[in-house]
């Protein structure tokens, strides 16, 4: 299978959009620089497209194979590991001093993107593995720092998150799980949880898993729980491997998609010799394992992000090869030639629509990483400012950008007529692959409800104001803008409309009831002003850009014909003009979502509540 | 092992080239440039032999500015020095002046062996590595698939029509590199990290006694007349021939003679 990705926009919003550069000057990133982050894209994206991407096929096709409480991954998957172990990759944005890499998140989430477009379910595992291993280096003892952290972070164990129980989906605090502690310190772990990622293969030779469990007598719900490093093969303090562990594989999943990830069902202590150390404290589990979930949350989107892009590179460069029906301009001329599909104005649209929701949750996840960087990059009241940020987005990048990379795949596919639906083409994987992304780390419902719920009132409404605020200020540079006024006031249109949405919801009678129930509705709201202020924004860099460029060439823009025969001649030209096209699309099509979920809202329709089912 | 690795900044294999406006050079503006394939045979062979033997590499180039990428991309995969003579607008293409300005540079440095591209992607000339070895003084082998090192001597498989030819050389020998001599590595994240460090050593055409508008002007041994693009592909004919091969036979005969006069 082919991977392409339109690495000139992941450069221009690393580089010419967000302050990267600056970023990289922080003494924190000495050994990175604008010359070889570029590298580490340009490497990761060759390794993406040479050795993940063809083995995406055998993930999908072969699969994960459950045998006798043994999982084997494809042939090919093997050595595709290898390359990202031995490159560093497992471990890119983790602390050096445990054989991490050291580069910014921002930079990461760039080059995730690419191992998730290429290869989902494989690149699924490493981040559980580099999850894992970075909650050991937060929580952990110096003991068990010393033990695990390395060998994670370069993924030469794999690691997992446990929290899915049959009776505890998203209510996590529904766990049965036990944890008993024993004369050495360590405690007994028994239960089973379901739906765990990675939870036995044969890619590493140790799995490391991240287990929420009750110790006797703690509170019922999430605040009862506690947090076990429970590994498949018992680790001596020396480092060593011991005994197995007591940790039993009873089957995988048969699913929709990443069939190449095992999504296992997994007994611990069965034959009650199955043991775990507590990270952090007795009943702090729930607190620490939303870290890991925050983290993941964001990759999740960029999964779906991922993805997304991917499908639209593969749908313009079939829709560019495929030849149907007669030009719109000739429909008339019976015996004019059939043309490539991409010259019909319907299929454009699409391309164009699919290409603004692929820039615009890459500009929301490559924003949120940026302010985790600068979380890390400064202090103070500074800091929890960007802290306080990232909370705010993290749901939003979760759910609105698994949603939209869904739909992205969704509409490629059917750019393909037919043929989208076979498996001749890489659309129908993309879509299977990408749906997982709406449901696990917390379904999007979820993520809606803690959007609403916690995040909108979190510090007194003071983030989501200033995170808000800043696209208030894309509108008023624009306002008066000649080229991009309207658009502009779209996005202030819809500023106003979530301004008396959320002021109207916190008076109204019904408020509590028709949150819960437009939750879903409000994250895409503001997802969709967001979005649509981070391509305006672009738009600006981008025209200044262009404007140069012209400049430089001596070419009116003002003569169109001329204008359009050399951006059709010039690459780095028609980047720049289709930035600004593309958030005018999105801006039209896109912000009267916003209006129109807002009426609903407003108007306090109910039917959903009073409908019998 | 002291291990020199000739590289080539080539326009990426995926670019698309067009003429520029003097009709006699590709239009470099938007084009990715990288080491050229060959090359990185050369460079993964030599990075082997210095993780078994010992030693070090040393990646030269003769190039414009932008060749340093090249060079970076090297010692990110894990060449140690780097060495960049700056120029070669003038002289593009030129093999023989190329491989004296190569040959100036290396000289005086210390090598076991050479290592080179079969050829440079793109002008595919095939010439520098053989020219190098003859103005060094050193045998060659090119075209190889397969190395057996020994010491002071190697045994090497080259590429010939139809099957290969096992040649002894003594060392040190020029050597250019073919496909199927190995598999290149990817750079890992530490390499990259670490080029940043490495020093890359810049030399001026002139420091090695050398004039390059001579080696572009008088001593010039090639010259471009005019660079075109190939015409564009017209669409294949089939020839039905499932009722009547004799007339299908006839006809493909009398279009290889009359259209695509082969003969
Ligand atoms: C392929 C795959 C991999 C997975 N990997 C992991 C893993 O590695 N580790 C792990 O621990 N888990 C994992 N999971 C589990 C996953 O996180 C859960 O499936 C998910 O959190 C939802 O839980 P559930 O399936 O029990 O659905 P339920 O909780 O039963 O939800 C069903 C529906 O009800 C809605 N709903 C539930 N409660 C509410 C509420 N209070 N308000 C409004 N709506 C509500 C949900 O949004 C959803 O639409 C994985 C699942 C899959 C399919």
């Amino acid at each position: 299978m082919d991977y392409k990705v339109d690495m000139r926009d992941v450069k221009f919003q690393l580089f010419e959009w967000l302050p990267t550069e600056k970023l990289l000057e922080n003494e924190k990133f000495a050994d990175w620089d604008r010359e070889n982050v570029e590298m580490v894209l340009d490497e990761g994206l060759k390794i993406a497209q040479e050795v993940l991407a063809p083995t995406n096929e055998d993930g999908d096709r072969i699969g994960a194979q459950w045998k006798d409480g043994e999982v084997t991954l494809p042939d090919s998957f093997k050595p595709a590991y290898q390359t990202l172990c031995e490159g560093g990759w497992v471990g890119i944005i983790n602390n050096p001093e445990y054989g991490g890499m050291g580069l910014p998140e921002v930079v990461g989430t760039a080059v995730n993107e690419f191992f998730f477009g290429a290869n989902m379910s494989l690149s699924l595992t490493v981040l559980l593995t580099r999850g894992a291993g970075n909650m050991i280096e937060i929580f952990g003892t110096d003991d068990m720092r010393s033990i695990f952290v390395e060998k994670l972070y370069s993924g030469e164990w794999g690691g997992t998150m446990c929290l899915t129980e049959p009776q505890a989906g998203s209510d996590v605090g529904a766990s049965k799980t036990k944890a008993v502690k024993q004369d050495d310190g360590t405690y007994l772990i028994s239960g089973e949880k379901i739906f765990i990622t990675a939870g036995n293969h044969d890619l590493v030779e140790n799995i490391i898993h991240l287990v929420l469990a009750r110790t006797p007598g703690a509170p019922a719900g999430t605040k009862g729980l506690s947090l076990f490093v429970v590994p498949k093969i018992w680790v001596n303090p020396d480092g060593s491997l011991g005994e197995p562990n007591d940790v039993y594989c009873a089957g995988i999943e048969e699913k929709m998609g990443i069939h190449g990830s095992p999504t296992t069902s997994m007994v611990f202590g069965q034959n009650e010799k199955c043991r775990g150390w507590l990270l952090g404290e007795e009943l702090k589990g729930m607190r620490l394992m939303f870290y890991m979930m925050n983290a993941a949350r964001i990759e999740v989107g960029l999964q779906g992000s991922s993805l997304g892009a991917a499908s639209h590179q593969a749908a313009v460069a079939y829709a560019k090869e495929r030849l149907q029906s007669r030009h719109w301009t000739k429909f008339k001329e019976k015996d004019a030639p059939q043309v490539p599909i991409i010259e019909h104005p319907d299929v454009r649209r699409v391309l164009t629509t699919s290409k603004a929701y692929a820039e615009a949750t890459r500009a929301l996840l490559m924003q949120t990483s940026y302010y985790i960087d600068m979380t890390h990059a400064t202090g103070g009241e500074e800091k929890e400012r960007y802290q306080s940020y990232v909370n705010v987005l993290t749901p939003i990048c979760k759910a609105w950008a698994s949603h939209w990379g869904v739909r992205v795949a969704d509409m490629c596919l059917e750019v393909y007529g037919g043929y989208g639906y076979t498996q001749e083409y890489p659309a129908e994987q993309y879509l299977r692959d990408a749906k997982i992304a709406c449901i696990y780390e917390g379904t999007n419902g979820i993520q809606a409800l803690d959007f609403v719920a916690r995040k909108l009132p979190l510090n007194g409404g003071k983030p989501i104001r200033e995170l808000l605020g800043k696209a208030e200020a894309t509108f008023n540079k624009l306002k008066g803008d000649s080229q991009l006024m309207e658009p502009a006031w779209m996005l202030g249109a819809a500023l106003k409309t979530m301004d008396t949405i959320t002021k109207e919801l916190t008076k109204r009678p019904d408020g509590i009831l028709i949150t819960l129930l437009d939750a879903v509705p409000i994250l895409d709201m503001v997802g969709t002003i967001l979005g649509a202020h981070f391509l305006l924004d672009q738009a600006v860099v981008a025209r200044d850009k262009l404007g140069a460029i012209l400049a430089d060439k001596g070419i009116d823009p003002e003569d169109e014909k001329t204008y359009m025969a050399f951006i059709n001649d010039n690459a780095e030209a028609a980047f720049y003009h289709n930035k600004i096209q593309t958030a005018i699309h999105f801006a039209y099509r896109a912000l009267p979502t916003v209006t129109a979920h807002a009426a609903a809202i407003r108007a306090g329709e109910l039917a959903p509540m009073k409908v019998v089912m | 092992m002291k291990c020199i690795v000739c590289m080539t900044h080539v326009p990426d294999t995926a670019s698309v080239i067009k003429i520029g406006a003097d009709g006699k050079h590709i239009d470099e503006s938007g084009i990715k440039w990288i080491v050229s394939p060959y090359d990185e045979y050369a460079l993964e062979e030599a990075l082997l032999l210095t993780e078994s033997k010992g030693g070090e590499v040393t990646v030269v180039t003769y190039g414009p500015q932008r060749a340093e990428a090249g060079l970076r991309e090297c010692l990110a995969r894990g060449a140690h020095n780097a060495v960049h003579i700056v120029g070669g607008e003038s002289t593009l293409g030129d093999s023989l002046a190329i491989a004296k300005v190569l040959a100036a540079a290396l000289k005086d440095r210390e090598h076991d062996v050479v290592l080179c591209g079969i050829k440079g992607v793109g002008t595919d000339n095939a010439q520098v590595g053989p020219m190098l070895a003859e103005l060094l003084g050193l045998p060659h082998v090119s075209g190889v698939t397969k190395i057996e090192w020994s010491d002071a001597s190697i045994v090497a498989h080259r590429e010939v029509e139809g099957g290969y030819e096992v040649v002894e050389s003594p060392l040190p020998a020029v050597i250019t590199a073919q496909k199927g001599l190995n598999e290149p590595r990817y750079a890992a994240l530490k390499g990259i990290m670490a080029a940043k460090r490495k020093p890359v050593e810049k030399l001026e055409v002139g420091a090695l006694g050398l004039d390059e508008s001579a080696l572009a002007g008088v001593e010039a041994t090639y010259s471009v007349r005019s660079l075109e693009l190939p015409p564009a592909k017209e669409a294949g004919k089939i020839i039905q021939g499932e009722d009547d091969p004799k007339a299908a036979a006839a006809e493909l005969v009398k279009l290889l003679a009359d259209e695509a006069k082969v003969f």
